[in-house]
């Protein structure tokens, strides 16, 4: 089957002025086998596995993003939870396992390390309980190293102890990190319904039903879904920018599927070992570039701004074009797949919450049917613990009734209130302070236990 | 970077398996003219090997039916075969075609096809190359050609076939 021009030159066009890339490549890595004895003797093979595991990672995925002239933005490594493999330290001796973690990862050349983790949904064991307690010295003290826990899920319904104890984690972190914005939120997600296949930051980390080492990977593309929206004109019906949709989506994860399978065939050869190729994650993720917005793409639709009425269908309809589209280009997809709609990444995003557009409450809409959760969202930094446990509650439910995976990333910028900006560049962009409500919750919050997990019938 | 042609789509050639078919030109006054077409462009400084390693992949185009490649069962599967795709865009003046082919005979880079257009005032090349007897890797052949393109003010990127056949192919 030959090639035709045009094909080249949407590719070109896609790489060039699309702003097309690969999001990540992560190389997941069981650290099972790693606990030991002593927590020195635990940190230092948890160190040499990294080491050995992911020494060629970075030169192999920049000899695969060269070959194809395909930007991949980050190299990633996600763990298994680390509280699983250090279960019986101290909450002092896993903030040195993190920081042995960010060493390991430095010293390899990857731009982050997730998988700092609890899985506490139905309670805490000694160790989720240290790790849960280190975690913001951990995150505060270490520049790679990202963190999550999942407080809920549909089987097992929400821990409500956990949820206040992680809304304590994300104020004591914010204050940690004080001088950067709170920069610290950033690298850790609360989760209910977590997935172990995720190689997305910050809420990574290789699940314990995953092979030894694998190689997923996080697609990203906004700008090429962008012009294939604007290409059709506001004349086009739902149907006709599904199709549009569809096709722009196969070619993006075809790209992730490529490079995916070379990295990871690459890698095997270097190591000697067999690495197996895992997921292609459709979640179509911005960057604050220009047109690397999914904002953008629901304004093209015929939006004025992200938040008006019709958004949450709106993005419905484009999730799902991109579920079709991806499902069809991989062999196997994974990880989150649902639309990310990080405020701080995204221009679309930013510019509709200066307007005054865009509130919380309409994000958590939107993360009702799709969206993977509020993502990178600052609010004051004087928002109680209360507030932001209420916020995690609220997220949470949606995921465990809807049978769906939602997270939180809330940055309650310290010292900074409605009006300003939390600013960090890179990937990570700048995020308005947006206003949250003030009522006052906390006799809800403070209840502890376990909601109930849903009924499966009677599902109105 | 221009939109792409809207005029009836023209075939790549992807593999040139048998020599090009000179009787569906009519031959000599369409391949003379042709050559001469090649050499103008390719400019004074051509040698005969350039003249006709161009004319070779252009006429290969001519057949009527490019020789068809089978697509890869398993996307990133197999081992990777040494074609890349040349793309150079940007303001049109004489003398880009010559430099980046010279470049590539040079390396001994064998063209398989090239394709030149001027789309809206926007000079356009895709060149399919075969790298297997050069020794080179993409990357280098990138950075050969990176010389010419800054010096004449295009765009060049090289990128692996197989990259388009797998955005392109079911």
């Amino acid at each position: 089957m030959s090639l035709e021009l045009r094909e080249v030159l949407e590719t070109v066009q896609m790489t060039e002025a699309d702003q097309f890339d690969i999001r990540t490549v992560t190389l997941g890595i069981s650290l099972r086998g790693c606990g030991s004895r002593s927590a020195e003797a635990t940190r230092q093979k948890i160190v040499d596995r990294v080491l050995r595991q992911a020494e060629h990672h970075v030169a192999v995925v920049d000899e695969i993003s060269s070959l194809y002239g395909v930007r991949v933005a980050n190299k990633r490594i996600a763990v298994t939870p680390v509280a699983i493999v250090a279960d019986g330290l101290s909450a002092a001796e896993f903030v040195g396992i993190a920081q042995g973690l960010d060493e390991a990862a430095d010293r390899v050349g990857v731009d982050y390390l997730a998988g700092f983790s609890a899985l506490v949904e139905k309670g805490f064991t000694p160790g989720d309980r240290a790790l849960v307690d280190a975690l913001p010295e951990a995150l505060a003290s270490t520049r790679h190293v990202c963190g999550s826990v999942n407080c809920g899920s549909t089987k097992a319904g929400i821990n409500a102890d956990a949820v206040l104890d992680v809304a304590h984690t994300i104020k004591e972190l914010a204050r940690l990190t004080a001088d950067a914005d709170s920069i610290g939120c950033g690298k850790f997600v609360a989760f209910c319904n977590a997935v172990q296949d995720n190689p997305f930051v910050a809420g990574a980390f290789h699940g314990v039903g995953e092979p030894g080492v694998v190689i997923n990977v996080g697609i990203s593309g906004p700008g090429a879904v962008l012009r294939a929206v604007q290409d059709l004109g506001p004349d086009a019906d739902f149907g006709t920018l599904t199709d549009a949709i569809k096709r722009m989506t196969f070619r993006i994860t075809r790209a992730g599927e490529l490079v995916g399978r070379r990295c990871a065939e690459r890698l095997s050869e270097r190591t000697g070992e067999p690495i197996a190729f895992g997921v292609v994650d459709i979640s179509l993720a911005p960057t604050p570039a220009e047109r690397d917005s999914i904002a953008d793409i629901l304004v093209a639709m015929g939006l004025e701004y992200v938040g008006a009425p019709g958004t949450t269908a709106a993005l419905a309809m484009l999730n799902e074009a991109v579920k079709r589209g991806g499902l069809m280009a991989a062999r196997h997809v994974g990880g989150l797949s649902g639309a990310f709609m990080p405020v701080s990444e995204d221009q679309g995003m930013i510019a509709a919450v200066e307007g005054g557009h865009l509130t919380i409450e309409k994000l958590e809409a939107m993360s009702a049917i799709c969206s993977v959760g509020l993502d990178m969202v600052a609010i004051p930094g004087d928002t109680s613990v209360e507030t932001i446990a209420g916020i995690l509650f609220d997220e949470f439910a949606i995921g465990m009734i809807n049978d769906k995976t939602t997270a939180v990333r809330l940055i309650p910028v310290h010292g900074k209130g409605v009006g300003e900006y939390a600013d960090y560049g890179g990937l990570l962009g700048r995020a308005p302070v947006m206003p949250v409500s003030t009522l006052d919750n906390s006799v809800f919050a403070r209840r502890g236990g376990r909601i109930p997990a849903p009924i499966r019938s009677l599902t109105n | 970077m221009p939109d792409p042609p809207r005029s009836r789509p023209r075939a790549v050639a992807l593999r040139c398996s048998s020599p090009p078919n000179l009787a569906l030109l009519s031959v000599p006054q369409d391949l003379r003219a042709l050559i001469e077409r090649i050499a103008a462009a390719l400019g004074p400084d051509a040698t005969p090997a350039q003249v006709e390693a161009v004319a070779r992949a252009t006429l290969s185009t001519q057949n009527g039916q490019p020789a068809p490649v089978p697509a890869s069962p398993t996307v990133g599967a197999g081992p990777i075969s040494g074609r890349i795709i040349v793309t150079s865009y940007g303001c049109d003046q004489p003398g880009i075609l010559a430099a980046l082919t010279t470049e590539l005979f040079e390396a001994g880079v064998n063209i398989l096809d090239v394709s030149q257009k001027i789309l809206q005032g926007y000079f356009t090349l895709i060149l399919l190359a075969d790298l297997s007897d050069s020794g080179l890797s993409p990357s280098e052949v990138q950075r050969r050609l990176a010389v010419h393109s800054d010096r004449l003010g295009v765009r060049t990127l090289v990128q692996h076939e197989e990259l388009f056949q797998a955005m392109h192919r079911p």
